[in-house]
This record gives C-alpha cells, structure tokens and sequence, in this order.
C-alpha cells in the first residue's frame, strides 16, 4: 500500500510539472504586442498625414547620395553643370551605371508614391492638402518619365506581380489634368494655409503652390511644344493665365534640408574631387563676365592656396570637359585643385578654400525658380502664344533680373544688354568658346531661339534634370560634345548624345513582363539613342 | 532484495570511508596531455571501498593495508591496477583506450550521456586543444581543421571579430549559417551587431561566442546534425556547439590552476606588389597620382607630393612593416575547490591582445564565480555567475571603405613608411588636417595612419551571464529540475572622425557616432527526468518538459553629423544630434519531450517532441516538430571477427523548425528625423501576416568501428538535409509602392559524407603516436527557390558587384559567385577589341564558381614521449573560388606583381574580334590592366573573373610542443606544463587564378581564402580585408 501511495504521489508530481509547464506556454495573448516594434508605428491617424508629405517633398528631390547617384552622377554631366574627374566612373563618358541610376526611379515609388496616395485616399479631394499634394505627384513624377520615356505611371502603388508601364503621351495627360485640377481647387478654397511647418517649400502657403503648380504646367507644356503643339499652346495659355511665378526669391521652390536626417543637401556632398565646373560653363560665363560663377562654383584650390599666401594672387575659376579619359584627368590643368567645384553654399568652410558656409548639409535645395517661367514665357512669345502680354525680349531679359535676384548678385540691368562673347575656356582640350552669341537680346529669331536657351541653361543650374531634359527638346544651347564616349552607340559625339536612360535591370528582373511590354511604347529600341516622345531632334 | 543491492553498495562505499586506517591520495591524470581527469573510478580491488576524482582530478582512499590493490578506471582510458605498499601518494596517468568507447559526451540542455547510446554523431574537442594556443581573435577560429565538415571563417575586423562557424554546408539565404553555441546547457546570444555585406566593406564587430573563455571550458562536443539538438528547435538547423564549463571539487582541498601564455602573430599574407615602378602614370614618375604606372625606380631624387626631397626607390617592406607584430597575453587563475555538499569553482582571466593594425587593441577580463551545492540528499543545485568586461580601441574598417589595410595597399610604390606617417599638418588655426595624399581615389582613399590616429571604432562591452539550477531527485531514478538562466549583453560603439577625414566627416567640427545595444536573453526551462531500468533488457532515460526563452534588443543610434568645437568628440559637442531606435523582442514558449530506450545496452531507440509557441508566428503562433533515431551495437548483439574490436550503427530523422524573424507581420511606418518636423514614412518592404515557420528536415547515417583492439577507429556519416519554407525577402516591383516582401518558399538541399579516422600506430609505455584523420564533403543543390519564379536571383550580400557577387538561384547551389567574365566566342576565343587589343568583358554577371569548398581535410598526428609531446595539424580544403577584389582595384593603380610585366616591351593578347577574326594588336600592362570603362580591372568595378582563384589550399596549420615539467610529489606545484604552439606555418599548396591570361600566365593566390569580410553570409569575395596572422606561442600551465 505504502509503495502504491508512493507511486501516485510521484505521478502527482509529474503531473504537476507538467501542468507548470503548460500554464506557462499558454501565455500567448500577448504575442502580437511582442512582436510589435514599439519604436515604430502601426497606424497612421490624420494628425501624422502632414509627416508624409514632408517625406515626399524630401525624397522626391533627392538628397545626400541619393543626388549624386540619381542625378549628379547622370544629367547634371549631360547637362554640363559638372564634369567628372575620377577616372573609376564611366557615366560622363556616356556609359549608364544602372546600379546607381536606379536612385531617380526607385524612392519615388517607395518613398513618394505610398505618402501620396495615402493622403488622397485619407483627404477630401476639395481640400488645398489634397490639390498640393497632386502637384507634387506631378512634379515627381515627371522627373521619372523624362529620365525613362514610359514608367509604371496609371498603376503605381497599386499590388501586383507586375505593374504595367504607361505610354509618354497618357503620362503628360494626366500631368495636365491633375495640375489643371489642383489649381481649380486652391483657388477655390478659402483656406490660406496647408500643412504648415510640415510644408518644407512653402512653409504652408498655398498662394505659393498655386504658381508653382502653373509653373510646372507652363514648363511641361514647352516639353511637348514640339510634338504636340496645339495641346502645348493650349496648357501654357491657361498656365500662364492662371499664374505662374513672377517674383524671385519670394516665387522660388527651395525645398528645406537638414544635417541630421540623412536629408542634407545633395550638391553639399560633392566636395570628394569627383565634379568639377565645366568648360562649357567656363566659357559663357567669364565671356560674359557673369557674377553668378562665384555663386555656381568655388575659386580653384591652388588659387585659393595661392591667395591664402599671398592675397594679390588672384582667385581662379575653372572648368574641364566632360568625358574625359583617365590619362586627361591626369594633365595638370584637368586635375581637381586646379579647377572649381561646386559653390559656396554647398562648399563647408572648414574645407580652407576661400568661401564657403559652416553647414552645407542645410542648405536649402533648388527645386524650381521663377527666371525659367520667364525664360518659358519668352520663348512661347517667340512662337506666338498669349504670355501675359509682353514680348520675348521683356520675358528674356526678366528671366536674366530674376535669375541674379534669385542668386542675389545686384541688378541685371547692365548684363543684359552686354555684348561680350564667350571666351576659349583655356583648357587641356584648346577648346574654342562653346558659342558666339552674346547676351544682348539678338535680332534673329535663331539667336534670340539661342540666347532664350543659353541664358535659361544658366539659370537652371544646378538643376540637372531640367537642363537635360531642355537641352534634348530644345537642342538650342551649343554644349561641347563630350571629349570621349564610352557608349558603343555613340561613336561620333559631336553628332551624337545620350536621349534616354534605358530601362532598370532591376526592372526586368522585378516587373519583366511590363518591361518588355514597355518597349513597344519607346518607338525604338530600347537603349539611350532612342529619343523620347516629345524629342523630335 | 536484488534491487536493494545497489543501495546497499552505495551505503557501503560511504560508510566505509570512516572505518578504515591507512589513508592514499593522488591525482589522476591524461597520459595525453597531462590534464587531470574528474570522474575517474578509484576502487580496491575486490572490496567495496572506492571513490570518484574531483574536477582536479583528485581522489582520496582509505585503503585496509599495503596488499590493496586500487583499480584505476575510466571510461575510454585503459584501466590500471597499482599495489598501494607503502605508498601514500599515487599519481596516475592513465592512457587512453579506445577499445571501450565509453565516453560520455554533453547533449542538448546540457544533459550527458554516454556516447555509445546515442543515435546521432557527435564529435568532440579536447579543451586544451583551444587553451594551448589561443586565437587572440575568437576561440571558435581555433576549431579550424579539427573538426569534420566544420568550416571556420575569421572576420576581418581584429581582435575580438565575429567568426563564421558553418557545419555541413550553408542552408539559409537570409537567416544565419551559424552553427547554435549551447554553453551549460542553453544557447548564448551569439549575435552580431555589424557585419559587412558587400565588398564595399564595413565594421565586422564581436559576436557573442569571441567573448566565450577557453579557460573556462572542460568540453565541447559538435553536434553537426540537427537531430542531436532538435531540443533547441529553431536554431539547431545549424547544428550546435555544446560547451560545458568548469565546476568547483568535492575533495575538501584547494586546486589552483594558472594558466599564463604569450602570442605573437604578424602578416601570413598580404598582397603581391610590383617593386619596380613608382608613382606616375604613362611611365613617367609624378606625385599628382596615386598610381604607380610611373619610371623605373632607381632611387632618382624627387620632390615628393609633400614638396619634400626624396629618393625614388622600391618601398618593398612598406605594407609588411605597416602591419605591427600582434601580441597577445593571457594570464588565467581558476581556483577549484569544496566538499561533498558544497563546490566552488572561481576563475579570472585577462587578455590583452594588441592587434596587427596599429592602434588596434583588446582588454578583456572575465569573472565566474560557481557554486553547486547538495543542499539535503534530495536536493542539489549548480548557480554560476560570469562577468565580461571587453575594450576594443581602433578596430579597422574592413572593405573598401577606409579600412586601414586598403588605405596602405594603395600607397605608391615608391613612397616610404615614414613619409606616409607625416599625416597630418596644422592648419592656420592649429587644427590638424590631413597632409596632401596622392590617393588613387581621392573621394575614399586617405591616408591609412590618418585612419588608425584620427579615427576610432572602439567597442566596449559588458557581459553578464549567470543561472540557477536546482534538482530535487524524487528517488533513484525520477528527478525533477528547473533552471532560470539570464544573459545581458551590453555593447557602446563609439565612431569618431576628425575633421578632415574623407567619407566620414563632412560636416564641420568633425563625426561622432555612439551606439548604445543592449541584448537581454531570459531563458527558463522544467524538466521531469529519468532513468529507469525497466527489466533486466530495457531501460529507459526521458526528460519532458518546458522552456521559455525572450531576447529583447534594444539599440540606440546617437550620431552627431558635425560638431560645434572641433575634434571634441562628445555629443555635448553635437551641432545637431540626430537619435534611432530600434527594439526587438521575441519569445517562444515550448513543451518537450525525449525519450531513449536502450535494449540490452546494445539497442537504442530514441524520439523527441516539441512544440513551440513563437510571438513572430500569426495566431495560435504554434508549430510541432520532432526527431527520432536508432543505433544498435552490433559488437555486443552478434560475434564479430576479432579484428572488429567495436561496431555501431546509427540512423536518426529530424524534423526542426523556425518561427521566423520578429515585426515581420505588420506593416509599419518609421518615423526619421529631418528637415521641418521630420518625416513619417512607410517600410519599403511589405508585411507577411500569414508567416509560415521554416523547417529542416534532416537524415542522418552512422557507423562507428573501431579495430584491433582500438588501435585504429572509425566513424563514418552520411547526411542529406532539406531545409524549407525559408523567409526570403525578395524584389518585387518597385512601382507597387514596396521594393520587397517577404514569402516562404524553397528547398534546399545539402547532402555529405563525414570520415573520422583515428589510429594508434605506436604505442609502448613511453612512447604514444595518435593520429586523427577527418574528412568532410558536402553536396549543396537548391531544388526550388519560387516555383513561379525560377529565374529569380537570390544575392547573399549587396547586388551590386564590384568585384563579384555570392548568389543562389534554382537549379544551382549555395555560393555560386556572379562576376563580369572576359567574353569568349563560341570556339571558346577570347574576344578583344580589334582596334585597342584590349580583353571585352561580358555586359552580364556569369558564374565565375562557388565559394563553398567542395571537400575539408584535417590531419593531426600526436606524439609522446614520456613527458613530452608534439601535435602537428595539417588541414585544408579542395575546390571553391575565392575573388580576390584587393588586387583588382590595386591592379588598376599599377600596384600588384601582376602589373609589372610588358610595361615597357608590350605584348599581344591574341584573341578575336566580336566577328570572331583573328587580332593582333600589342598593348602594354598600363592599357590591359586599367584603360576604359570596361577595362580589367575597372578599379572599383572590374571583370571579376580575372581576379578569381581556385581557393584550394593546404597548410600546416598547428604545430604544438608541450613539456610535462617534472615536479617533487611533495612540491607545493602539483603539476606544470609548458608548450610553444605555432599557427598557419606554412603554404604547403595554394591554388591559382582560374584564367591563364595569354603573356601574363596564372597567379597564385595571395589571400588566405580563412579569412572573409565578415561573418555573415556574403562570402567568397575579399577586398581590402585584414590579412591573416602567423603566430607563436608559449604557454605555461601551473597546478597548485
């Protein structure tokens, strides 16, 4: 009996470790709050909406690596506001990394198209936040569309084993319609400001957004001019008619940047001696004797050394060709501290060259300013379209005003009836000026169709997108070719430059049947001589 | 009455202590090294008075008088019979046997069994095997060569790096290869905070087994198949390392071990440079590059970049002399000591490793304090506390991206050591900057003394580990225990550069990083065990129970992108501190079951259940799994030729799974800091709410022989595993709004065989020579990845190939390298281009090899002579390339041995045009090896396959002498020992790069394909890693 007793009392004991050991198990209800991370959040309410916007206006203007990879490393060279001098990146010889280009594609559909959506769909389409919100859909996106031709556009953000690429022409529709649509409605709200602080543009001031949305409209409608004229009059008519920017700096769209966010400017990182000014750059500029090259680009290092040590050394700009060899980035006058980089508000001070500011990082980024609504409206005066009024040479030389405003180097006034002729930069190459117009408005239509050109390529700076982007539309301003081609289909550059970037590898291997559906869209085959829709050059 | 009896005897041997006269003590030690043996059976022959040796091996015996005989055995050692006479004190060295087979081995939750029982294959490590010659980097670097299929990678990060530990090949994408660590029965944190993932490089911080202290160790046993530890459930796919550590003595007497040893290591290999050419480029010396395409060295007098006047002449030493000689210093003192109800054991050590890169040094010291205690008949406990204090100072980037290393190779040919030490200038305002450079790139390259004194990583880290164990023993065969063990990890990571300093501190004043990490695992487990003889043929071990484990994560990003007063290196200082968080916590709960049940103790039959709730699962979170095996002595069931001394066969099935990674099911939205009022944005990656576990599946075979009365073993495995459902994070279209998500999908499969051979050619008393011979291959085939998508590419690391790229897709197998490869026509022709001569690369990645070896040898021959012996291990590997994507990038500036040839003559590749006519066209080494886009080496992005070596090599990799130094009996030093052990001696084979290039021939390989940029899953590449050490030591092992 005694051993029985001992045998139940051992299998009570087993029986209760394990009851001890399942009460413990069965602790599950708190195991989606484990699983959660506390350090982020699960769901968004209304008050965190404007946060989205904010992170679409930084991303969708590239900042920090994200610049240089989506944009300096590709149109700023293309459209000669820099030329590269480090011999291990091919892209200014024309070659196309599609590793690194893939940074003007990519955030725009990670980082901009999910905020924007969900602000449409948690917004009343009346609302100015809903409108602004729109305009910055637009601006993203055509960045995107006039780096690619067709992109997944109609069904972005939408889920799917693949998302279908949209045809050019359908994309600039809708650009038009929603700009159209935004404007109806800022106009009609009797609300003065929209996302407040979170606004990194306009700090809120929906005034502000109204031009920048028919500034857009204005620049997109010049875009199609030569594909689509009618539509192109059209759009730039009611742009203009709605408002358009008029009045720099008050107009200008510069979007805020920090230094501790990962979000400092984009042209600030660039003090690696990778990018120098450019000889085109050189050439214009000191021909004209124009004040805006100390604000574009920083005195070289050796004569800024040289100052140092003795102040009646002068300072010195200068500028390379693009599309240089290793061996010519080797020729003393090519090499880095004998030219000019990127300048003083993107240049730290701490760098000892003379210029500069403390923290570059945050300085505020260029994204759109009112000298190019000038410059558009000039030349859609020259083909006779309704601009508010004036003549070609009004808008022409209000571009140039606005341009030295924006840059804050005095008054135009004497440099736009200046006569002086771009110069022979004096560079390794001997090259000869890049062109023999001056700035005094010009009595052919092909010099003032020049001049309209030359003067905006300046003013666009540092804005690559849109100088390679006019540059391939227009063809007006006469760029050096690049010194070498890497790109076995341009065998012959002055005759020959880069149209398109082809479609993202990592494209095809993601949404590759959307890809190859795209192609039949490009008109061509689908490689970077294949000119985009509105490039009938 | 017959089950009374061995009470009965127990009774008596503990009576029977107190009635005797005549008293004998002794210490028991391994005829092999000299290590005392715990455990050892000490009994009078044909009495009933016996006793077991303590942890030092010590034992005391009343023996009746001088005719006593004492029998000395101890299961796997030939047993000794000693007449006692008028001894008092009796050391015994006893030998090793292998015919018995006896040995117990430490299993999962640190329970130990005998090695004949189990159905899974284990092997084990002598512990003085790693405390002989420390690896000042990580103890598991020592294991290199000793085990089957076992495969170690250092990381390249110094002292203290992580190590990559991969047993029977790599399994999982994106998850960890590592094999589990289980020290006294529970799993360390043996994670790692920063791992480099492409060839651009990184920070290879400590993992968690480099803190683990060889002095501590009294086993460790590898258990390579994921049925031995199916227990551990999720993490054992990997198989597991089982640790178990030193515990106090029962004698009632002190021992002091102390343990002193000094290493000194330098540069096995580091690249092969040119000594003939210095800067300049086109053949003509400059000091505007960084290239070394320049004239002739002839000591010609120059202006150096600095404006100095210098000699133009071979800088031969410049990168050996760079690399300091390491030294590292150990001092150890354990202290053992206790009675029959309370044992201690307390143990200190202290390591000062000062790395091979200047600057780069290591502090750690260690205290364990354990305490087992027999508190009533019934009830036992084991609590151990350890505490870890670690400092890192200056450990070296790794990759590319500023690592000191890549900073020297790319120093001009011509310039000296001691130019390169001016670094730094004053500025006008007594800031110091960094001297003019001559970098090949200026936008990543400086200076690499401006990197090791103006720049920190310093790590610090504070351990603390301890557990409590209590059993109450419910009678002689049913015990219940409970375990509660507590594992705090505390890492600060502190970054500083000065101003001036490119690609870290744009900003001014100067960069501050400081990472707070702290990793908390809990970890409690119950368990009801027994051991029951339940007839006279069966009996039955079982353990049943659960576990409940939580890691929680916890990790502060402080960084301080400019500083107010500059070089002040405190985020007091910071212009504007920006702060991430990230915190992640996961718990599982389980129950388990296992059960053996052995027939005649020649047949065994084994299963194991778990079920496990893990919080990264969706609702009701569960999955089961389990495993079962059989082995049966076929030695002891049937009569074999006498030859045959042992036989064993083992089968065993495991079924394990994962619950996956934690926050995966939600979508969320991360908040960052930025301009206005910072920015809310949503994962690019999209939630997976149906999370599925992954499983491995795994078959094991074994056989154990041994012949000859033991002189000659053998154990010989076969494996073949699938692991399934993995997470993997694949692309999808960007333009849905997600660059990623997540899917369970593939399978993939490893197969091998292991071979153990273990001999004893000679023995006769005094002279002993052991051999150990293991062989590993595995077979590694991923039969499915997506099955809708079988093209799709999976990359181990960074998809953008510099050098080359470690992949795997469906159809190949694990490690397949992806690189640019010199086109070829269909008549297999090199293609060149018809007007420049020069070799086209492929626009597309192609298979260049795969980075797993396809075999694994060691060879470790032990001699003896009376108190001396030698070990000498020689291992290596057959198959696998490895990138070398240093000399591609060197290659471009003119740097490597490879450049020298055809500067000045020129030569012809041969080849053929795209049309495949035949080119004749000379070009010179600068053209070959770095003009165009798309040239050789391309510099950072190059056709890697020009780089690419078969990484077959064989070393001699340990060689030991010890000296067992003779010591009085009476001496207050019980026993010392003395041994010089040296590593990586010497290449006896290394393979070549896999293209012959016409006129320039083959290269040998002039990395150590050991060495990895980190321990994580991108492997197969080097570029700019640390290269590994030869070192000597000596070791002093003192007993008191």
């Amino acid at each position: 009996m005694k051993r029985l007793n001992s045998i139940t009392h051992h299998y009570k004991r087993f029986l209760s470790g394990i009851c001890a050991a399942a009460i413990m198990v069965s602790c599950t209800s708190d195991f989606d709050e484990i699983n959660t991370n506390p350090a982020a959040l699960s769901q968004l309410d209304a008050s965190q909406l404007p946060f989205l916007f904010s992170k679409a206006l930084s991303s969708g203007t590239n900042s920090q690596w994200n610049y240089q990879v989506s944009q300096n490393l590709f149109s700023d060279q293309y459209a000669q506001y820099f030329a590269c001098t480090a011999s291990s990146f091919g892209s200014d010889r024309l070659v196309i990394n599609q590793n690194w280009v893939g940074a003007a594609f990519n955030p725009i559909y990670t980082d901009v198209v999910p905020q924007l959506q969900t602000i449409f769909e948690e917004t009343d389409p009346a609302s100015p936040e809903y409108a602004i919100a729109n305009i910055w859909w637009v601006f993203a996106f055509h960045r995107v569309t006039d780096y690619w031709g067709p992109i997944p556009y109609s069904q972005a953000g939408v889920s799917g084993e693949t998302v279908p690429y949209d045809a050019q022409p359908a994309i600039y529709d809708d650009f038009f319609k929603r700009l159209a649509a935004a404007d109806a409605t800022l106009k009609a709200t009797s609300a003065t400001s929209a996302y407040g602080s979170y606004d990194l543009i306009y700090h809120g001031d929906i005034s502000k957004w109204i031009k920048f949305g028919n500034t857009l409209r204005l620049r997109l409608a010049m875009r199609i001019s030569n594909v689509d004229a009618n539509r192109a009059k059209t759009e730039a008519e009611a742009a203009v008619a709605a408002g358009v920017f008029t009045a720099s700096p008050d107009d200008d769209a510069l979007v805020d940047r920090s230094v501790n966010g990962g979000d400092g400017n984009g042209l600030s990182i660039m003090q690696w001696n990778e990018f120098r000014m450019t000889a085109s750059m050189e050439s214009v500029l000191k021909g004209y004797n124009d004040p805006r090259m100390a604000e574009y680009y920083m005195p070289t290092k050796a004569s800024s050394d040289a100052n140092k040590e003795d102040p009646a050394n002068p300072l010195e700009w200068h500028g390379v060709r693009n599309g240089l060899t290793a061996s010519q980035m080797n020729i003393a006058s090519n090499l880095p501290n004998n030219n000019s980089q990127q300048g003083p508000r993107w240049t730290p001070s701490s760098l000892g060259l003379a210029g500069g500011v403390s923290n570059p990082l945050t300085t505020r980024q260029n994204v759109m300013a009112t000298a190019e609504a000038y410059f558009l409206r000039a030349e859609g005066a020259l083909k006779g379209w309704n601009m508010g009024g004036g003549t070609a040479k009004q808008y022409y030389e209000d571009g140039i005003k606005n341009s030295f405003l924006q840059w804050g180097v005095g008054d135009a006034a004497a440099y736009t009836q200046g006569t002086s002729l771009p110069v022979a930069p004096g560079d390794a190459l001997n090259s000869p000026p890049m062109t023999n117009i001056p700035v005094q408005w010009g009595a052919s239509q092909a010099v003032q169709e020049e001049q309209i050109a030359t003067q905006k390529w300046i003013a666009l700076f540092p804005d690559g997108y849109e100088g390679w982007a006019d540059y391939r539309r227009s063809h007006k301003v006469k760029l050096y070719p690049p010194a070498n081609s890497d790109n076995p289909l341009i065998t012959d550059p002055s005759t020959q430059w880069l149209r398109r970037i082809p479609f993202l590898v990592s494209e095809t291997q993601t949404n590759g049947p959307a890809v190859e559906a795209a192609k039949s869209l490009l008109g061509g085959p689908d490689n970077t001589q294949t000119p985009l829709w509105w490039d009938t050059n | 009455m017959k089950k009374c009896l061995p009470k009965l005897i127990v009774l008596l041997l503990l009576c029977s202590a107190s009635a005797m006269a005549q008293t004998v003590t002794g210490r028991v030690t391994s005829g092999d090294d000299g290590s005392p043996l715990p455990g050892v059976s000490v009994i009078v022959k044909s009495s009933t008075i016996g006793t077991t040796t303590d942890a030092a091996g010590r034992y005391s015996i009343n023996v009746p008088d001088g005719n006593a005989v004492l029998v000395v055995s101890f299961i796997g050692f030939a047993t000794q019979e000693i007449t006692v006479g008028t001894q008092t004190t009796i050391d015994v060295s006893l030998n090793e046997d292998a015919t018995q087979l006896s040995e117990v081995v430490v299993t999962a939750l640190g329970v130990p069994r005998e090695a004949k029982t189990l159905v899974y294959a284990t092997q084990s490590v002598k512990a003085s095997e790693l405390t002989e010659l420390r690896d000042p980097n990580n103890v598991l670097n020592s294991l290199q060569g000793k085990v089957a299929n076992v495969q170690v990678n250092q990381g390249s990060g110094g002292p203290g790096s992580g190590a990559r530990i991969v047993l029977r090949g790599n399994r999982s994408i994106q998850g960890s290869n590592n094999a589990l660590i289980v020290i006294d029965g529970v799993p360390i944190n043996n994670s790692t905070r920063s791992i480099p993932g492409s060839d651009f490089g990184g920070i290879q911080s400590s993992d968690g087994a480099s803190n683990v202290n060889p002095d501590d160790i009294e086993s460790i046993t590898v258990l390579r198949g994921p049925s031995a530890a199916a227990l551990y459930g999720s993490q054992a796919g990997n198989g597991v390392l089982v640790i178990s550590t030193k515990k106090g003595t029962k004698d009632n007497k002190v021992t002091v071990n102390f343990n002193s040893g000094v290493t000194a290591e330098k540069a096995f290999q580091v690249p092969d440079v040119q000594n003939t050419y210095g800067q300049g480029i086109d053949g003509a010396l400059s000091t505007t590059v960084g290239d070394s395409w320049g004239a002739r060295m002839d000591g010609q007098s120059y202006t150096n970049h600095l404006g100095e006047s210098a000699s133009y002449s071979s800088q031969s030493n410049n990168i050996k002399d760079f690399f300091r000689t390491g030294v590292s210093v150990n001092n150890s003192i354990g202290l053992q000591g206790g009675g029959e109800k309370v044992q201690t054991y307390l143990g200190y050590t202290n390591n000062v490793v000062k790395g091979i890169v200047p600057n780069n040094d290591m502090v750690r010291h260690n205290i364990t304090l354990r305490m087992s205690s027999q508190i009533s008949k019934k009830i036992s406990t084991d609590a151990k506390v350890t505490y870890i204090h670690q400092e890192i100072t200056g450990r070296p980037r790794t990759g590319e991206e500023n690592s000191p290393a890549m900073d020297m190779y790319q120093t001009p040919r011509s310039i000296s050591l001691e130019t390169v030490k001016k670094y730094s200038t004053m500025n006008d305002v007594g800031l110091a900057i960094p001297t003019a450079w001559p970098a090949t790139l200026s936008s990543i390259y400086q200076n690499p003394y401006w990197m090791i004194h103006k720049t920190t990583l310093d790590e610090d880290r504070d351990r603390l580990i301890g557990f409590l164990t209590a059993t109450y023993q419910i009678n002689d065969w049913l015990g219940v225990t409970g375990r509660a063990n507590l594992d705090k990890t505390m890492d600060q990571t502190r970054n500083s550069n000065s101003v001036g300093t490119i690609l870290w501190a744009s900003q001014p004043g100067g960069y501050f990083q400081k990472i707070n990490g702290d990793i908390t695992q809990q970890w409690y487990d119950a368990a009801i065990h027994g051991d029951k003889k339940l007839s006279e043929d069966f009996r039955l071990n079982f353990r049943a129970g659960g576990i409940f484990q939580d890691i929680y994560m916890e990790s502060d990003v402080a960084t301080a992108n400019g500083l107010n007063v500059n070089n002040m290196f405190a985020l007091n200082f910071a212009t504007a501190p920006s702060v991430q968080t990230s915190i992640t916590q996961v718990r599982t709960q389980s129950v388990f079951a296992t059960a053996s049940l052995g027939w005649k103790e020649a047949l065994f039959l084994e299963g194991s259940f778990r079920n496990e709730w893990a919080s990264t699962l969706p609702s009701p979170y569960d999955f089961p799994y389990y495993s079962i095996g059989v082995s049966g002595i076929l030695s002891d069931l049937f009569t074999l030729p006498s030859a045959i001394s042992f036989l064993k066969l083992n089968a065993n099935y495991a079924e394990v799974g994962n619950g996956g990674q934690p926050q995966l099911r939600f979508q969320t939205y991360q908040y960052q800091q930025g301009a206005g009022n910072g920015f809310i944005s949503r994962s690019p990656t999209q939630a997976i709410p149906g999370l599925k576990p992954e499983v491995v599946s795994s078959f094991e075979l074994g056989l154990d022989a041994r012949f000859l009365e033991g002189r000659l073993g053998m154990t010989a495995t076969y494996y073949k595993s699938n692991s399934e459902n993995q997470l993997l994070q694949i692309s999808q279209p960007v333009a849905t709004g997600f660059s990623t998500k997540y899917v369970n999908a593939g399978n993939i499969q490893n197969q091998g065989i292991e071979l153990i051979l273990n001999a004893t050619p000679v023995t006769n008393g005094d002279f002993n020579w052991d051999l150990a011979f293991n062989f590993g291959l595995n077979r590694n085939k991923v039969i499915e990845l997506l099955p809708n998508n079988p093209d799709q590419i999976f990359y181990l690391g960074g998809t953008n190939a510099r050098s080359a790229v470690p992949i795997i897709k469906t159809g190949g197998s694990y490690g397949e390298m992806l690189s640019y490869k010199w086109q070829r026509d269909e008549n297999g022709n090199y293609v060149v281009n018809p007007t420049s001569g020069l070799p086209i690369g492929t626009t597309d990645l192609q298979s260049v090899g795969n980075f797993n070896p396809k075999a694994l040898l060691g060879l470790s021959n032990t001699f003896t002579y009376k108190g001396f012996s030698l070990r000498l291990l020689v291992d290596g590997r057959v198959g696998g390339v490895i990138v070398d994507g240093t000399e591609m990038n060197l290659a471009f500036n003119g740097i490597t041995k490879a450049t020298e040839a055809h500067r000045e003559d020129g030569w012809s590749l041969g080849g053929v045009d795209s049309e495949g006519n035949p080119v004749d066209v000379t070009i010179n080494a600068q053209d070959f090896w770095s003009a165009g886009q798309s040239s050789v080496s391309g510099k950072r992005y190059g056709v890697g396959e020009f780089f690419t070596y078969d990484a077959t090599n064989f070393r001699v990799r340990e060689l030991s002498v010890g000296y067992k130094i003779p010591v009085p009996s009476n001496f207050f030093i019980k026993s010392a020992r003395f041994s010089v052990v040296a590593r990586n001696l010497a290449w006896l084979y290394r393979g070549s790069s896999i293209l012959d290039i016409p006129g320039l021939g083959t290269r040998k390989l002039q990395i150590d394909p050991d060495m990895s940029l980190g321990n994580g899953n991108y492997q197969g590449v080097q570029y700019g890693s640390l290269p590994s050490t030869r070192s000597i030591g000596c070791n002093l092992s003192l007993t008191f």
